[in-house]
């Protein structure tokens, strides 16, 4: 009876393994839609199978520190490629910057409030006593760029004192989605797919730096199928996706 | 030695977890009897509830608070509502995620130490014109006392100690939520917070062990001192 | 038998448990001692459970006093803590977490708060049971002795219009129990709680109690005066502990000093020589001989070494076994005396009823005969109890 139930266990794993994934990709968060659809392009395409991890950029990069087998790494800011990049965790001269984005606020759907972002916006007004979120600035990029506009809006100290942190940008924004916050500040990109909230205001682009996505492959799994998927993701097709989903591509 | 965020983490713990089994001891008395002493349908049903919290992955256990209780759930905006009261991102709501989490724990030590109340102790009670509450307040209850001070200590450092219902339930909010487990959570993500996060974890041993032993000690006394030593 | 206004204790119930069933039809006066003997598993303490109301008997009544705690037909049932009884438990029970003195309160807080006028006052109490250097300590510090004592002393504060012991010595090994046993002795004395004493020990019932109600596997098997009941050889069938023999009141007349007896005037006549006790002239007690140890002749013994000879008149004669016979003799007025003689005697003497004979009264018996020597409760006489050294000659007053 063992071996009835054993032999069938031991093949369908033996299965699973089998299609183990050629290459994994880790990804932010904001990514998720973009590079879904982009896998599925190349997948089709035939060469290789990819998977994705989609999570903040500083659990991903913690993650390839303590040596996770992603081939390729897509950050949502400058920071933490350099973090992996100080630690010679990424092929160097395989790092390119070419997407953008931009940093919006967000409200419930079915919420009227409006707001002006401009230095020393009543930002206790638009809360009404209630608390708004974004990815935690101490790690998750999104919460970095939050942090920098609200400062240089003159409202952060106040803001600090609201705030609720998030995993990451798509938990920040389902908890608006949720309305359990009143407000959210996430990337144009997350708003855009999300049809439970409203952007009420798009932070200035001199609010923060300028949002890029540096891409690079991880020294220990660099191979041919991770050249071969990053020269895809730099290809006109996955731009035409990212442009889609409301990237800006150089 | 420790930063502002770090004492308000661990400051937060500690009211958190008070008020956690402050809040259920009643009602884990209550279903703790019920348990033990009286029979009606639906036992086996009301023992699994109970216990559920220590089967259930965490993270559930905090979606259906979530679902419950969130703004827009059917208890949470009841209390919006009426009271104005809101759980979400609140210490109210972390101190309710911690004390579903230890409740179970509670349950079974109060439990323990009713099923080892000798009813022949109520029986003379009785006899002696004391009515069944009374009984309860004045035999029961003293006797059970080393178990439901065991009880509550183990319950405070579960309590302590939750991280997947607190952070799926009301989230990470500084000040409000963000207990020590939460901290820990956050900083071992940033880039430089190791050392932080460390702090914390040997604070977090540290009060695991002493509330440990406290127990220990406590109903050691306690016991003596009731004559069971 | 009972006097109009007397206050009774009637027990009519039945109860199942799995496969034990108790049913018992008692009915006595509420007052004095009332022993509930019987052998373990006769129903003792299913009987105090249902009295106190811890258990509930499938059907019947159950009446102490004037107040009815128990009736299936007018569906009455008085919970336990109204019933205002003492109940005595085997094993003390005292409150672990509460010292003597709390212990000892229980009861009579609770009671307080029901009538106004307690009557059985704690000084009196601590005194009774000698509990004084006591009170500070807590139940785990006690001796199995002392523990027993807070307990009757606790029960009785309680202001209970009846006290319940169930074996309250059972527990306690024999200095212990000499030690308590004249506590509980003075108990019936001097406060004015009627008691029900359950208990397996002979010597325990005699001592104690006025009545009688003797219990075998759910039944009662016999129920009345002490003196009446336990001489009974259908009593003693069942149990062998108790003998056989006959219950005898008698008087002290005198002393003989120079032969170290003591002559004992039977009611109704007759005299007994028996060592020398310690007791004044005019004093009452009870004397317990056993079946066995008389002898039966036709004639006037003269010729015998056996001090104690009566006269009397066959009233009848029981068969025991295949081997003996119980006879009754009626000693004047006196409780008929018992002897047991073989079916082989019997014949060759021709022995029948009407018969006069002579008893004939081993002083060993009367040594042997430790049993009591309580003067009849309810009498006037108030001596304190004495036993009968059973090896040697001196009697001591406890």
């Amino acid at each position: 009876m063992l071996r009835r139930t054993l032999l069938p266990v031991l093949l369908f794993t033996c299965a699973l393994t089998a299609q183990a994934r050629d290459l994994t990709v880790f990804a932010a968060a904001s990514l998720q839609d973009a590079f879904a659809e982009i896998g599925q392009m190349y997948r089709q395409g035939g060469a290789h199978d990819v998977g994705f991890s989609f999570a903040a950029s500083s659990a991903l990069a913690r993650q390839i520190e303590q040596g996770a087998p992603a081939a390729v790494f897509a950050s949502a800011d400058e920071q933490w490629m350099d973090y992996l990049q100080q630690r010679g965790l990424i092929v160097a001269d395989t790092r390119k910057s070419l997407l953008g984005n931009q940093l919006v606020l967000v409200v419930p759907a079915d919420s009227t409030a409006t707001v002006e972002l401009k230095p020393g916006f009543d930002f206790a007004r638009l809360l009404g006593g209630r608390r708004w979120v974004t990815g935690d600035p101490r790690s998750v990029p999104v919460g970095r760029y939050a942090q920098e506009a609200l400062t240089r809006l003159g409202v952060w100290q106040f803001a600090r004192s609201r705030l609720v942190r998030a995993e990451n940008v798509r938990a920040a924004l389902a908890l608006v989605e949720r309305g359990e916050a009143a407000a959210g500040i996430v990337y144009a990109t997350d708003a855009a797919v999300s049809r439970k909230v409203r952007v009420a205001a798009v932070f200035p682009a001199d609010t923060h730096t300028p949002i890029t996505y540096p891409m690079a492959i991880v020294s220990r799994q660099d191979s041919a199928a991770a050249r071969d998927f990053v020269q895809f993701l730099q290809g006109p097709e996955a731009a035409a996706t990212f442009r889609k989903f409301g990237f800006s591509v150089r | 030695m420790l930063t502002p965020t770090e004492i308000i983490a661990l400051r937060l713990s500690l009211q958190v977890a008070l008020s956690a089994v402050a809040f259920s001891l009643p009602l884990a008395v209550l279903v703790a009897w019920a348990l033990s002493r009286v029979d009606f349908a639906g036992k086996s049903l009301l023992h699994a509830f109970v216990h559920l919290p220590l089967v259930l992955p965490p993270v559930v256990i905090g979606y259906f608070l979530l679902v419950l209780f969130g703004t827009r759930g059917p208890i949470g905006g009841w209390l919006d509502e009426a009271f104005g009261l809101r759980l979400i991102f609140s210490r109210s709501g972390a101190a309710l995620a911690a004390a579903v989490m230890s409740f179970p724990l509670m349950v079974r030590a109060i439990r323990l130490a009713l099923d080892a109340v000798d009813r022949r102790l109520e029986d003379a009670a009785r006899t002696l014109g004391a009515t069944r509450f009374d009984v309860f307040f004045n035999v029961t209850l003293p006797l059970m006392l080393p178990g439901i001070i065991s009880g509550c200590i183990v319950a405070f450092a579960a309590a302590l100690g939750d991280f997947g219902a607190t952070i799926t339930f009301v989230g990470n909010v500084e000040g409000e939520t963000q207990t020590l487990s939460l901290a820990i959570y956050s900083l071992a993500q940033s880039p430089d917070g190791d050392a932080a996060a460390l702090r914390l974890v040997i604070i977090s041993l540290v009060l695991a062990l002493a509330a440990l032993l406290f127990s220990e000690w406590v109903a050691r006394r306690v016991r003596t001192y009731i004559g069971r030593a | 038998m009972s006097s109009p206004g007397e206050a009774r204790l009637a027990v009519r119930v039945g109860r199942r448990l799995g496969d034990f069933s108790f049913a018992c039809d008692i009915d006595v006066p509420l007052a004095g001692v009332t022993a509930l003997f019987g052998a373990s598993g006769a129903g003792k303490t299913t009987f105090i459970n249902l009295v106190a109301g811890l258990q509930r008997p499938d059907s019947g009544r159950i009446v102490v006093g004037s107040r009815v705690f128990f009736d299936s037909e007018a569906r009455v049932n008085e919970p336990v803590e109204r019933r205002e009884l003492g109940i005595v438990f085997q094993d003390a029970r005292l409150f672990p977490h509460l010292t003597v003195h709390k212990n000892l309160m229980f009861g009579l807080r609770r009671a307080r708060r029901r009538t106004a006028a307690p009557h059985i006052a704690f000084d009196a109490v601590v005194q009774l049971l000698g509990l004084a250097g006591m009170l500070e300590r807590r139940p785990h510090t006690l001796s199995g002795g002392e523990r027993q004592r807070v307990a009757v002393g606790r029960a009785l504060l309680a202001q209970p219009r009846l006290l319940l012991m169930d074996e309250p010595l059972a527990s306690l090994d024999g200095p212990r129990k000499a030690e308590v046993l004249p506590y509980i002795e003075r108990l019936s004395d001097e406060l004015d709680v009627p008691i029900v004493y359950v208990s397996h020990a002979v010597d325990e019932v005699l001592r104690l109690a006025r009545r009688l109600v003797v219990l075998d596997r759910g039944m009662v098997v016999a129920s009345g005066l002490v003196d009446d009941v336990l001489p009974d050889p259908a009593v003693a069938r069942l149990f062998p502990a108790i003998e056989a023999g006959s219950l005898l009141h008698c008087v002290v007349r005198s002393h003989d000093e120079r032969y170290g007896l003591s002559l004992l005037e039977l009611e109704g006549g007759g005299v007994l020589r028996v060592p020398r006790v310690d007791l004044a002239t005019g004093a009452a007690l009870r004397v317990r001989i056993p079946a066995r140890d008389v002898a039966l002749s036709l004639s006037q013994p003269l010729d015998v070494s056996t001090v104690n000879r009566l006269p009397g008149t066959i009233i009848d004669m029981n068969r025991l076994d295949v081997t003996h016979i119980d006879v009754r003799v009626a000693l004047g007025n006196a409780r008929p005396m018992r002897a047991r003689v073989t079916r082989e005697a019997a014949d060759r003497l021709g022995l029948a009823a009407g018969q006069p004979v002579w008893c004939l009264i081993k002083s060993v018996a009367l040594d042997r005969a430790t049993l009591l020597m309580a003067p009849d409760p309810g009498s006037e006489a108030t001596e304190s109890t004495l036993a009968i050294d059973p090896r040697g000659s001196r009697a001591s007053r406890k």
